[in-house]
């Protein structure tokens, strides 16, 4: 019986942590040992949801969830022999280092929403090529002329235990009530060129809370599982 | 059963409801709410709404422009002028927004649709109005009590009511995008600002109030805040769509705003009996005069021609900039393509070329229409020219 429990627990944390990979080709050079990686600090927004349904930004939330996925990334970094800068943006958001980044963001949601969007762009079903172009040079000369940047953007709501409990309530009542979720969108962009190598986006599970540097490091583990680093 | 859910939603709602509200009192100077509050996560996501908003393409960047509505502002801003901070936004509806950390937007149709210096600065009081009494927090605050009593009451209701609260003020094309992208677009941005957006009547009438008393105490004229709002409920009625006009000035180019005569009655009251006051019309219009065609031009986008003749037509009142503004007609009345509509666009267009500030396009437009026109009446063509 104690097995059983174990093996739905199971496939319930891998049901629940999803991970979704694009890379823009299978046999990508990786990046040679010691390549300088431009950790760009994640753009994270945490909100609680309360039992009613309405949200409230809570910025300290966002503020441990970006500091803990930025420490991670540059963990994960150096264990693969990387050597991880990391880069403020609100120090750029002017000239052409700040346009890059807009343009990445840009870029960004336009991969969101043709490449992960329910209605795939039909020229973008098979391949993942997206570039911000040679421009994207400005962002390494920048930065001490850093090979890769790697992007992380994060949204989300935790339910509020009034809201968890409405959620059981609902559950027996027959009515689904949404419950927290947070979703972590991660990019890996070529500075020489600007190509967009991997992307992934992550539905974290209830252990891979980004609050805490456990669940970050889950976290992640499973946003970087496949990326080519 | 049912009864026993009613139970246990109410003991969630309560749990889930704020400590107590605060009332209408002002805020305290240099305020900044602690990191870990619903206050300060507002103050975060207006935080980078603002930075997105500072290197935004849609932004006017005229020095001279951006000086003059800053002075506006700090008129009527008394002590809270440092902490506001404003960006004008080339978008063609009326409309002005404030945030609760200080970043304060008002739109060029705003800006286009105020006739002087003096209704100038009562929308600009009125937006600072709600943020010296944190109209922002409280509306959050009042979101959260609605959505709690709608939870009393049925569980399926607030479920649905809760969806549409945080889509609400943004646009179909918002929620279809939110859907197409599973929630991984901004929902925080969008629920955070809409709280902003959503201030009850209560506290715009309120608003009213505190734009018309520091508008006053500025030395504008008291009639200035009324007299705006009217032509905006003037304009609503001309608009080419029913649905805009059956509206109480409510939705569409007021989103943000909704009037009601209530609100200008409330005005009338305040201003009886007071004393006139300056209304620096002049000086507002030789203000916004370099930006008049464009920001004309983008108007012409919103498709409603009824609207836009009207505010022409009332632009034109003072006799001035009548090149400009007979273009823009002509323009308006080519697009529209009604039966008659390019001969009376002709019309304008010779209008405007009679004034010096005609933009070059006029005698391009004349040229084309002479260019397609039937060949009887080229001859009357030349004969005007």
């Amino acid at each position: 019986m104690k097995r059983l429990i174990l093996a739905i627990a199971l496939l319930c944390a891998a049901g629940c942590a999803t991970a979704n990979t694009r890379l823009a080709s299978e046999d990508l050079p990786r990046p040679p040992a010691g390549s300088r990686i431009l950790i760009v600090q994640p753009d994270v927004s945490l909100a609680l949801l309360t039992a009613v349904g309405v949200q409230e930004a809570r910025a300290d939330w966002s503020q441990q969830g970006r500091d803990n996925i930025a420490a991670q990334l540059t963990t994960a970094m150096a264990a693969k022999n990387h050597a991880a800068e990391a880069f403020n943006p609100t120090d750029a958001v002017d000239g052409r280092v700040g346009q890059v980044l807009r343009l990445h963001k840009a870029v960004g949601e336009s991969i969101l929403f043709a490449s992960y969007g329910p209605i795939p762009l039909p020229t973008k079903k098979k391949n993942f090529q997206w570039t911000l172009g040679e421009g994207a040079q400005e962002l390494s000369r920048a930065a001490g002329d850093a090979n890769y940047a790697l992007f992380t953007f994060a949204r989300g709501t935790y339910s509020s235990s009034g809201r968890a409990a409405m959620a059981v309530v609902g559950a027996l009542a027959g009515v689904a009530i949404p419950t927290g979720q947070q979703q972590v969108f991660a990019s890996l962009v070529d500075l020489r060129t600007g190509q967009v190598l991997w992307s992934n986006v992550v539905i974290a599970s209830p252990n891979s809370d980004m609050r805490e540097g456990a669940g970050a490091e889950a976290l992640v583990k499973l946003l970087l599982k496949d990326a080519p680093l | 059963m049912r009864r026993a859910l009613a139970g246990v939603a109410l003991a969630c709602a309560i749990g889930a409801a704020p400590a107590a509200p605060a009332g209408a009192e002002p805020r305290a100077l240099g305020l900044r709410p602690d990191v870990a509050t619903a206050e300060g996560g507002l103050w975060a996501e207006s935080d980078k709404a603002e930075q997105a908003a500072r290197r935004s393409g849609e932004r006017n960047s005229s020095p001279e422009l951006n000086a003059y509505v800053t002075r506006v502002a700090c008129g009527v801003a008394g002590d809270y002028c440092p902490e506001i901070r404003i960006y004008l936004m080339e978008r063609p509806f009326f409309n002005a927004t404030m945030a609760p950390n200080g970043y304060m937007e008002v739109w060029s149709g705003l800006m286009l649709r105020a006739e002087n210096e003096a209704q100038l600065s009562f929308v600009l009081g009125h937006e600072i109005g709600h943020f010296k009494e944190n109209h922002s927090i409280e509306a959050q605050r009042a979101l959260k009590n609605r959505m709690t009593g709608a939870m009393v009451v049925g569980l399926a209701v607030a479920v649905a009511g809760a969806a549409a609260a945080v889509n609400s003020p943004s646009a179909d094309a918002a929620r279809s995008i939110m859907d197409a992208t599973r929630g991984i677009v901004d929902i925080v941005y969008l629920g955070a600002i809409s709280s902003f957006f959503a201030f009850s009547r209560e506290n715009e009438t309120d608003a009213d109030g505190m734009g018309f008393r520091s508008a006053v105490a500025a030395g504008y004229d008291p009639n200035a805040g009324a007299a705006l709002w009217r032509n905006l409920v003037e304009e609503q009625k001309k608009s080419d769509f029913e649905k805009v006009r059956r509206e109480e000035a409510r939705g569409g180019l007021f989103n943000t705003h909704p009037l009601s005569e209530d609100r200008i009655r409330a005005l009338d009251t305040l201003a009886r009996g007071g004393a006139p006051g300056r209304l620096d019309r002049e000086a507002y219009r030789a203000t916004i005069r370099p930006h008049l065609g464009a920001w004309l031009r983008d108007d012409l986008r919103r498709r409603d021609f009824g609207q836009s003749f009207h505010l022409i037509e009332r632009l034109m009142a003072q006799g001035e900039d009548l090149g400009t503004l007979n273009f823009y007609k002509g323009e308006a009345l080519r697009m529209r393509r009604k039966d008659g509509d390019l001969a009376a666009a002709r019309l304008a267009y010779e209008a405007a070329i009679a004034h010096a500030d005609a933009p070059a396009p006029a005698w391009r437009e004349l040229g084309d229409i002479a260019r397609w026109a039937p060949r009887r009446s080229a001859r009357r063509l030349r004969d005007l020219s």
